[in-house]
């Protein structure tokens, strides 16, 4: 596995020497700054309706669960900025020839390729650890909620990662990796309203129940509100296996096609 | 050292490489020459374990590229047509990669980089962005990258396309100088380079060998060598004398200011002292005697233009 490790590092030096990191890392944390902004007005307002005998129930955990959902959906546009150039950059300059004529396995590249996109994401969500600092200082939110909410999203990241290094493995551009795995994001994101959207039953199959699954959000949901269940955690990890897996036949067929 | 038999690549219905068999030895450098197109890089880069041939067998050391790749790579370096950089990073930086891509003991790298880099005189840019750098530079880290594990075959495709002529010149300089140590292949469409550099040629034409010849060897086409010899005086008795000696199979008159005379004989250093004798004996003042060598060129361009026969 040092072939993998040293593309991660090399990946994560490519990443901080060009300005690509600090502009995403930059803009995601703008964007999650004014959320939380609208969020702690919110927090503020209903607190002081609360003490006039009025609006009950919103609790700060309540609000963090809307705090979470909207960064699990803003980060579905941070991704592809992270993963176009996976293997798109590598086709563009040639250098593929160099990786698969060191002695090493392909599986190590994708390994390495997903670990160093994925590593940075992890970056990027410790670094919004800061919002449950200002919770903590604040309020008094659910730390357990909050460190599942974090699982969750770390086993989400696992799953945009893959699918954004399957799309960057298909095509030599990056923007063309950029655009359609934000779309294929957006697709599985919205699966869940479309999903609900269907009552028949066609055939033998349930194809609304199934379309609700097979979308990640209903999976991130009971993270957010605390609960880990076995089969989401089987669902992301699967996905990212299955992607990764498919990846790796993706690269490999780069070499006879 | 590296063997291949009835190798053949098909991309699709083209047919890239076509039933080619080669040897080469320990310690060579081979010449690998051919067109745009003519299926070289296809070849290396089967070699290389880049891409797996459609049929046919090729081993390296010993250990066959489908079957033992990974025996395969670590023993190749290998420079492709574009060098395989990464301009976002320092050469320094770039040469650490390669060395743990080729899973170099941490406690050899700094010796092999530094090896590498003395080798390729790429100590003045150590610590510059590679795409700040030169084409010339860029191929020489290019380079770097393929000598860093020391690898016994060395496999590089079109090195000196791009540089000027000193660079070409040091790039030369750094392949002959690794002659004996390791097996080299190197594909070029320039002739004299591979004059200049190889022990040994195959000319490949359209996924064909054409030819497969050891250097000296170049030219002298079915053991006839050519000899020109000019002369003050050309006579018809002269060419007379000259038709009849044993070994000579054909005499050419040519004239222009001086009277030459082409002969075309046998490969033996007898027939020239005769030849010269007689010139002598017929009194008819001979200036200048010498062989003619068949240039490389012409000899290349008459072989992918499928005529065997050659003509000055």
């Amino acid at each position: 596995m040092r072939g993998a490790t040293a593309i991660i590092k090399k990946e994560l030096r490519s990443y901080f020497c060009s300005p690509i990191a600090y502009v995403v890392l930059g803009v995601f944390l703008f964007v999650m700054g004014a959320i939380f902004a609208k969020f702690v007005d919110l927090y503020q307002r209903y607190n002081v309706a609360h003490q006039f005998g009025q609006a009950q129930g919103i609790t700060i955990d309540k609000l963090a669960t809307y705090l979470y959902q909207n960064m699990a959906f803003i980060l579905c546009f941070v991704t592809p900025f992270l993963t176009m150039r996976l293997f798109s950059e590598e086709k563009r300059q040639n250098t593929l020839e160099l990786l698969f004529t060191a002695p090493m396995k392909e599986i190590e590249i994708v390994l390495g390729k997903f670990f160093s996109a994925y590593f940075l994401m992890l970056i990027m969500l410790a670094v919004s650890f800061i919002y449950v600092f200002f919770m903590v200082l604040w309020g008094n939110p659910q730390l357990k909620i909050i460190g599942a909410t974090y699982f969750g999203l770390a086993l989400a990241l696992a799953c945009y990662v893959s699918l954004g290094a399957l799309i960057s493995a298909m095509t030599s551009s990056q923007a063309i990796a950029a655009v359609w795995t934000f779309i294929a994001l957006l697709f599985l994101w919205l699966l869940q309203s479309l999903g609900q959207g269907i009552t028949a039953a066609w055939g033998p199959i349930q194809w609304g129940p199934t379309l609700v699954y097979i979308s990640p959000l209903g999976h991130f949901s009971s993270f957010t509100e605390g609960l880990i269940h076995i089969k989401d955690v089987v669902y992301f990890i699967s996905f990212t296996l299955f992607t990764i897996f498919l990846t790796h036949r993706v690269v490999e067929s780069n070499r006879w096609r | 050292m590296i063997e291949v038999k009835a190798l053949t690549k098909k991309y699709g219905d083209r047919l890239a490489v076509d039933n080619i068999s080669f040897t080469v030895n320990r310690g060579e450098i081979l010449g690998f020459l051919g067109q745009n197109g003519a299926g070289k890089s296809t070849t290396m880069k089967i070699l290389t374990c880049f891409m797996p041939a459609t049929s046919g067998t090729a081993s390296v050391a010993g250990f066959d590229v489908f079957e033992s790749p990974y025996e395969v790579k670590k023993r190749i370096g290998y420079l492709p047509e574009t060098p395989p950089i990464y301009l976002e990073l320092l050469v320094s930086e770039y040469l650490d990669f390669v060395a743990n891509l080729r899973k170099i003991p941490s406690s050899q790298k700094r010796k092999k980089i530094d090896a590498v880099v003395e080798r390729c005189q790429l100590g003045d840019v150590r610590n510059r962005l590679i795409g700040n750098l030169s084409k010339g530079y860029r191929q020489r880290v290019g380079l770097a990258q393929a000598l860093i594990h020391d690898p016994e075959v060395l496999i590089l495709d079109e090195p000196t396309v791009g540089l000027d002529p000193k660079q070409v010149s040091e790039a030369r300089g750094l392949i002959k100088s690794l002659r004996s140590e390791r097996t080299v292949i190197y594909s070029t469409h320039i002739l004299s380079e591979v004059a200049a550099t190889c022990d040994r040629i195959i000319i490949i034409d359209q996924g064909k060998i054409v030819a497969q010849e050891a250097i000296n060897l170049m030219g002298a086409t079915g053991g006839t060598t050519k000899t020109e010899i000019v002369v003050q005086r050309s006579s018809d008795e002269l060419t007379q004398a000259l038709r009849s000696l044993k070994g000579v199979r054909n005499v050419q008159c040519l004239s222009n200011g001086r009277d030459r005379i082409v002969l075309e004989t046998e490969a033996s250093e007898e027939i020239m002292a005769e030849i010269a004798r007689i010139a002598v004996a017929k009194n008819a003042g001979l200036i200048r005697m010498s062989p003619v060598h068949l240039a490389l060129e012409d000899y290349y361009l008459n072989l992918i233009s499928g005529k065997r026969e050659v003509s000055i």
